[in-house]
């Protein structure tokens, strides 16, 4: 596994350098704006787009016919990504803070309730979308992916929505946010495994040419 | 263990197309050539082989193996058309990559051979020659200890001098007992170089699968009119077919048919001849 993890950062190398940039120039410059921490919500769901880079490169160069041939399984080709996706992720936010923690060296005031807060939004958002696009990726032509992907992101702030006034039924959302949010962040985690089993179960089987 | 690969009634249907039943072997030490116009088969017996594709029914044994796991993909190496690697890689970065998939690396093996066919190490494929990338593919099945070689179509799009320069590796490929290559083609006449046996597939089946020597001493090509043709013993005919101004017929046994019908023109017949007279011909 991982040899096709390094042929995943080889590939998506200059994405990966690009969205960190721009996110610590977003941050700073934000940070005259908005709340700084808010940024953590954007920072995870924005780095993970390398991925659906490395699926498009993948389906064009047909590597993923010749990966098959090479000694790893289907479940670890689709693990890999799973994993890639999970690492991007956090790299999203560690490069999100960077700009927090310098701010924050600087006087400008924040609080670690606000970097919990937005990261578990950040997180769940990219994980929700993750459970419903990487199996996608697997299932559909690249073209068709690609707009799975898209639409991945607004569905995941739908459920997250849906989520939070579900939990609010049995928990009260405005006294309880913090842990409302990680709740929410719990169920998006569960989806994203079990996400990963779908997709490695429908693969198994999936011819590939 | 005499047989490298081992196909049995291997079967697989799709909407307007269905492999049926195909049945070959692979013997140790042995290049098989697989044969048959576009559309034929071809590459989903390889597919079906190399486990890409769910098989509906027959046996498929690879290396003593049914079942091809990690340690028997590592004895495999396997070249399609194209060079089937991440464009953005360098040779130098498809080492690392390979370094970390197969045990079995060999990393001398691969710069050596790399060197050898003049490929720059540190240029992206994408900058590659179409022969650039298959002589960089070729590498790569090289350089894992692979014992059984799989090329679908490796040869297709190439030059002379380069099909030529990757026919001697194969040949040589062979000179090691245990090693055997299944390679199809459409180059019959690259196969008649270096094939010990040919498997001939048409419209899903196997037509024939039979050791070249006997294919180009064996079989022949009478070419006469319609009075020879019809004086012709039926059970001697294998196809024929209708041209404008005379039957081509093909039979197994040159010169058993040239006792038989000594004014007949009996001509030994290429490959390309013998499948364009069961593709095209009659029974």
């Amino acid at each position: 596994m991982k040899g096709i993890l390094i042929k995943d950062l080889y590939i998506a190398k200059s994405n990966i350098l690009v969205t960190i940039v721009s996110l610590i120039v977003l941050g700073f410059g934000l940070s005259f704006l908005l709340e700084i921490s808010a940024l953590l919500v954007l920072a995870p769901v924005a780095s993970t787009t390398a991925v659906f880079i490395s699926i498009t490169n993948d389906a064009a160069s047909k590597w993923s016919k010749n990966v098959i041939t090479m000694p790893v399984s289907r479940s670890q080709i689709i693990g890999e990504k799973f994993i890639f996706y999970i690492l991007l992720a956090v790299l999203g936010i560690i490069v999100a803070l960077v700009p927090c923690i310098v701010l924050a060296f600087f006087g400008i005031d924040i609080t670690f309730y606000s970097l919990c807060l937005y990261g578990s939004i950040g997180m769940s958002a990219t994980l929700l979308a993750g459970g419903i696009s990487l199996p996608c990726a697997y299932l559909f032509d690249p073209e068709k992916s690609q707009i799975v992907f898209m639409v991945s992101f607004m569905a995941s702030t739908g459920i997250i929505a849906g989520l939070v006034l579900l939990v609010n039924v049995f928990i009260p959302v405005k006294d309880n946010i913090l842990l409302v949010f990680h709740i929410v962040l719990a169920i998006s985690i569960m989806w994203f495994i079990v996400s990963y089993r779908i997709a490695t179960r429908v693969y198994q089987r999936r011819d590939v040419t | 263990m005499d047989n490298a690969l081992t196909i049995s009634g291997l079967t697989k249907t799709y909407k307007d197309f269905v492999l049926d039943n195909v049945s070959f072997a692979v013997p140790n030490g042995a290049i098989v050539g697989l044969i048959g116009e576009n559309g034929a088969g071809k590459s989903t017996t390889i597919n079906a082989v190399l486990g890409l594709i769910q098989k509906e029914a027959g046996y498929v044994s690879i290396l003593g193996n049914e079942e091809i796991n990690g340690d028997t993909k590592e004895q495999i190496g396997v070249v399609f058309d194209g060079s089937n690697y991440p464009e953005i890689l360098s040779p130098k970065k498809i080492n690392r990559v390979m370094k970390n998939i197969y045990c079995s690396w060999n990393e001398q093996t691969y710069f050596r051979l790399l060197k050898q066919f003049s490929l720059p190490v540190d240029k992206q494929i994408k900058q590659f020659s179409k022969g650039m990338k298959m002589k960089l593919a070729i590498s790569v099945a090289f350089s894992h200890h692979s014992k059984l070689l799989i090329l679908d179509e490796a040869t297709s799009g190439l030059d002379p001098v380069i099909r030529d320069d990757i026919l001697d590796m194969l040949l040589d490929f062979v000179q090691n007992e245990e090693h055997s290559i299944l390679v199809s083609s459409h180059i019959t006449s690259d196969l008649e170089k270096i094939a010990d046996y040919i498997v001939f597939i048409h419209e899903g089946k196997v037509v024939f699968f039979k050791p070249k020597d006997e294919l180009m001493e064996q079989y022949g090509m009478i070419k006469c009119g319609a009075a020879q043709f019809d004086a012709l013993d039926q059970s001697d005919i294998v196809v024929y077919r209708k041209m404008d101004y005379e039957w081509q017929v093909l039979v197994s046994n040159r010169g058993k048919m040239q006792k038989k019908y000594p004014k007949a023109m009996i001509v030994p017949a290429t490959i390309d001849e013998i499948i364009l007279l069961y593709v095209k011909g009659g029974k």
